[in-house]
This record gives C-alpha cells, sequence and structure tokens, in this order.
C-alpha cells in the first residue's frame, strides 16, 4: 500500500490542478485580498481572517481534486487494473484516502506560511497547531463529497461537479468574501453551508476562542451525509465496473 | 480441479436482453497457450472477466488453481491485460512498473520485464507521451511484471502493426517457454492458429469447437471444389466426400472433406467443365464454424 501512496503522491504533485487549485490561487487570492482589507476589524485581525479563509479555500481544493482523480482513474481503466494485482479494494480507497489527506497539507502550509512570512501574522502556538489541526482534519467531509463524485460520475463529469461544488462552497461559504457583506437570505443558507462551518472554527481559534460547537455539529453532520453518499456511490460503481 | 489453472464451469452473463455468456464450460490445464477465437461480441471479454473475477457470473462457477478468481488474484497467481485501458498519466514507465510489480511477493526484476516487452530504454518516459504500440507494451508488461503463473491477455495484438505483433508474440513463446499458463483472446485466425497449443472457438457466448488448430481446421475446413454446370445439380450433392453444395449463377461449389474422390467422381460423370480446386484455410473454418448452419 505504501507503494500506491508513492505513486498517487507522485501523480498529484505533478498534476496542474492540484498545484493552480490547491497551491498558486489561494496564495496569490490570499495576498491579493489581504491587501484590499475586506475582512472586518483592524488590517492585523483582517489579514488573520483572510489567511484562514484562504488556507481553507486551498485545502478544500486539493479535497475536491483527490474526488476529481478517482472519476479520471475509473474513466481510464486503472481501478479495473488495480483489481487485477494483488492489492485489496480497502487497501485501494484506504491509499487514496491517505493520499488525499497528505496532499491537504502542503496547500494550507503555503497559505499559512505566507501569513507568516508576508503578511507578519503572529500567533501562539497552540493557535497555530490547533489551525493546522482543524483545518487537516476538517476536509475530511469535503473528501468524502469528492470521493462520491468520483465514483458516481465518470472522468469529466466528476471534474466538472467536483470545481462546481469546490467553488458553490468556497464562495456561498464565505472564504471568498466574508457572510458579513452577503444579504441576510444568502448569510442564513452560508451559517448551514458545511465549508462555513470548517473554516469558523479556525477563524475562531485565531481571534482566540474555541472553536465553536454549533460548527463542529453542523460539519460532524454533513460529515455523516457525504459519507453515506460517497459509500452508495462507491457500492454502485464496484457494482458496474 | 485442482490441477487446473483455470476452470469455467456452465458459467453464464446476461446483460439485459443480451446473453453475453451461455453455460460455458472450459478448463486450461497448467502450462498450455490457449487461443480464445471469436468474432467480435461473441463473448470473449465477459468470459475473461468472469475468470478474472471482475464480472460475477449469474450462475456457474470460475476457480483458478482451485480458488476463487479474486483471491487467486490476491496471491498474485494471475497477470491480466484487459482489452483496454488501465494507464494513468502523469508517472513514469518505470514508476508505473515498479508499482506494479511492488504489488507481488515475488515480481520480476524491472529490466527483464522491460526486455520481454520490448520497452529497453522507455523506463523514463511519461505513459501520456507514449505511442498507441508503446502503451500497448506497457499494458504488456504489466501483466507480466508480478511473475504470476497464469496470464490472461484480451486482444493483445489489435493495435499493434505487423512488425510490433512479431515482438510481442516473440516475448510470449519465451513466456511460455517458463511454463507459464497463457491465455489470449484474439479474432486473427492466423494468431491463434501460430501461437497457440490449443484454440478454443467461441461464438454467442457458447464454446463451438476447441482443438489444436489442426483438428481445428480437420473439424469443418473442408475444400472447395467447383465446376460449371448447367440443369441439374442436386445429384453434385451425392458425391462422395461432398457436404454442402452452393449455386452461384452456373458455378457450383462443392464444400469436400474428400477432394480427390469428388474431383474423380465428377470426372467419371463427364462434369468437370472450368474445374477448380481451393484449399480451405482458418478463416473459412471459423466462418464455418461460427456460421448459424454449421456442416
Ligand atoms: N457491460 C455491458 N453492458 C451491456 N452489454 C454488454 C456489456 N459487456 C458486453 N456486452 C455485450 O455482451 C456481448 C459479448 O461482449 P464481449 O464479451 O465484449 O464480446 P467480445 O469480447 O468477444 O467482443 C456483446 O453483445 C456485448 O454487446
Ligand atoms: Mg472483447
Amino acid at each position: 500500500m505504501f507503494g500506491y501512496i508513492r505513486l498517487e503522491l507522485l501523480r498529484t504533485i505533478r498534476d496542474g490542478g492540484y498545484v493552480i487549485f490547491g497551491i498558486a490561487s489561494p496564495v496569490v487570492m490570499y495576498l491579493v485580498l489581504s491587501n484590499l482589507a475586506l475582512a472586518p476589524g483592524d488590517e492585523r485581525s483582517g489579514s488573520i481572517v483572510t489567511m484562514v479563509s484562504m488556507a481553507a479555500y486551498g485545502a478544500l481544493g486539493c479535497a475536491f481534486n483527490n474526488g476529481s482523480g478517482i472519476g479520471e482513474d475509473r474513466s481510464a481503466g486503472w481501478l479495473r487494473q488495480l483489481r487485477l494485482t494483488p492489492l485489496g479494494p480497502v487497501q485501494v480507497v484506504a491509499g487514496k484516502i491517505v493520499t488525499g489527506a497528505v496532499g491537504v497539507v502542503p496547500s494550507i502550509a503555503a497559505v499559512l506560511l505566507t501569513g507568516v512570512l508576508v503578511n507578519h501574522v503572529e500567533l501562539s502556538p497552540g493557535q497555530w497547531l490547533s489551525i493546522v489541526g482543524l483545518l487537516w482534519a476538517g476536509t475530511i467531509p469535503f473528501a468524502l463529497l469528492g470521493l462520491g463524485n468520483g465514483y458516481a460520475l465518470t472522468g469529466q463529469t466528476a471534474s466538472m461537479a467536483n470545481i462546481a461544488a469546490f467553488l458553490g462552497l468556497s464562495i456561498v461559504g464565505g472564504l471568498w468574501v466574508p457572510t458579513m457583506g452577503f444579504p441576510g437570505w444568502l448569510r442564513a443558507i452560508a451559517e448551514w453551508t458545511p465549508s462555513n462551518s470548517y473554516a469558523t472554527m479556525s477563524w475562531h481559534v485565531a481571534a482566540g476562542t474555541a472553536p465553536g460547537a454549533r460548527a463542529v455539529a453542523i460539519l460532524c453532520g454533513w460529515l455523516a451525509v457525504f459519507g453515506l453518499y460517497a459509500l452508495y456511490a462507491y457500492r454502485r460503481a464496484g457494482r458496474t465496473a | 480441479m485442482e490441477n487446473d489453472a483455470v476452470s469455467l464451469t456452465a458459467v453464464t452473463k446476461s446483460f439485459r436482453a443480451v446473453r453475453a455468456v451461455d453455460g460455458l464450460t472450459l478448463a486450461i490445464p497448467r502450462g498450455q497457450t490457449v487461443a480464445l477465437l471469436g468474432p467480435n461480441g461473441a463473448g470473449k471479454s465477459t468470459t475473461i472477466g468472469m475468470l478474472l473475477g471482475l464480472i460475477p457470473p449469474d450462475s456457474g462457477k470460475a476457480v483458478l488453481f482451485g480458488l476463487d478468481p479474486g483471491q487467486a488474484v490476491r496471491q498474485g497467481l494471475a497477470g491480466a491485460m484487459p482489452q483496454e485501458g488501465g494507464l494513468i498519466p502523469r508517472v513514469t514507465v518505470g514508476e508505473l512498473l515498479t508499482f506494479v510489480a511492488g504489488t507481488y511477493r515475488a515480481p520480476l526484476p524491472l529490466g527483464q520485464v522491460l526486455a520481454l516487452a520490448q520497452m529497453t530504454g522507455l523506463e523514463n518516459r511519461r505513459v501520456d507521451k507514449l505511442s498507441g504500440g508503446q502503451a500497448q507494451r506497457v499494458r504488456f508488461a504489466m501483466a507480466l511484471v508480478g511473475d504470476p503463473r497464469l496470464i490472461v491477455l484480451d486482444e493483445p495484438t489489435a493495435a499493434l502493426d505487423v512488425e510490433a505483433r512479431r515482438e510481442f508474440w516473440s516475448g510470449m513463446r519465451t513466456l511460455a517457454g517458463r511454463g507459464k499458463t497463457i491465455l489470449f483472446s484474439t479474432h486473427y485466425l492466423d494468431e491463434a492458429d501460430e501461437q497457440a497449443d490449443r484454440v478454443v472457438v467461441i461464438d454467442r457466448g457458447r464454446v463451438v469447437a476447441d482443438g489444436t488448430s489442426a483438428e481445428i481446421k480437420k473439424i469443418v475446413a473442408l475444400t472447395t471444389v467447383s465446376v460449371t454446370t448447367s440443369g441439374e445439380v442436386s445429384w453434385l450433392g451425392d458425391l462422395p466426400g461432398v457436404r454442402r453444395l452452393e449455386v452461384r449463377g452456373d458455378r457450383v461449389h462443392l464444400r469436400s472433406a474428400d477432394p480427390d474422390a469428388t474431383v474423380m467422381a465428377l470426372a467419371r460423370a463427364g462434369a468437370v467443365r472450368d474445374l477448380e480446386v481451393t484449399p480451405a484455410d482458418l478463416e473459412d473454418a471459423f466462418v464455418a464454424l461460427t456460421a448459424k448452419e454449421t456442416v
């Protein structure tokens, strides 16, 4: 299985979609947005909020991109080829999940490092650790949604669905522009999205408070929904492969 | 049958109204090279999918080396090249083959696999930058890199030109010489004829003939004796050796199992106008076997 993870990581870092959506675009957007100072509060705290938003945005990009990879692999007959090796289906799925989880790290690190090095963001070590941990673990529901799409749809369609979900959740969840500026109805929706809950946990930590039970509960709810979806899609794909 | 590499017993698979494989039974002893010969849609790929555990049969049983196919594959006993697909972008030939090798307990050394698949020197090429023929060789290499006992290839030479095909079969013969069991499907008759110890002809999901290529030819390969006639011709069908009679215009084509006797009888009857004798090839045998009316 380590061989599989190694192979998948090689493919990930050579993937244009990963580099663009997962690393380049969030870093560039962070630099632009933090200088426009759209976020509330003084410049310093605004820069921190934007940093968390963009790290979250990049992490989502990686998680969805990983799911699109599954759709690609299915269309290419790669999953069938894997079934013809001694590698078991559980190892394949586990390997893909680990790859996705590892792939998220550089994206989060890139934005946070930009925050430290360029915008001189200062937080306590405990805050940094919590933010990295929450941003990292919090991608699981999105990774599952992405994988579900990858298994339910084929190649191009899976990529389109994942990009749509990624951009939609990023925007509505308030990662690009804070929900503060949203009309009331949209803000009400935003507060129930997984992406908003996901970022809220780290926004709170960055502001020096606890992650917030409401955000955690909503994200866990979505985790269950997307987990069931991924399981259903995986089973169905197995029957028709 | 513990000793057989492959054992299919009355396997059946339907896709909605289409019965792709219909009660097919086939046993392949270890070490044999078997060609699964049949036209497009005969059920070759579905049969192979069932024996590799990719497609669950509706009924019947598939067994590899005495094990459930999925289990046999997990133990590294089989390697396979499906009819299409299986290649991924953004990796090199060497990275891909090293990965596949790593999933088996005792794989072949990479250099040896590259040599067998005629790919030496290509290991640093990106898989997505290969030509069609080269891609086909990588797929072949993936089937044999684990050094499995059974190698299954679904139309392995479909995308290859004549030269590449020749090289491919030389690699295959090396493997057969090492005692591997090889099952390949094809609709090229000459390939089945030249490369296999045994030819299994399938059509509409059933085995219609099974034997050495010489035996297959003998079953149905009939020499055609043609003459020009006028008037009543039905008596020609009763001549010695004649199995079938076809009339096209004023020419009569007699399919004969004993062309000498047929020609002698025609001569005695004074009916040898524009006599023509055409020996059968496997192509004819194949057409005869898979035609609705077999002789
Ligand atoms: N997944 C499938 N869905 C529907 N029909 C199928 C499927 N796979 C094969 N068939 C049908 O089953 C028959 C046998 O197909 P196949 O095994 O691919 O034949 P071959 O490999 O000999 O060309 C064909 O009529 C084909 O159209
Ligand atoms: Mg086929």
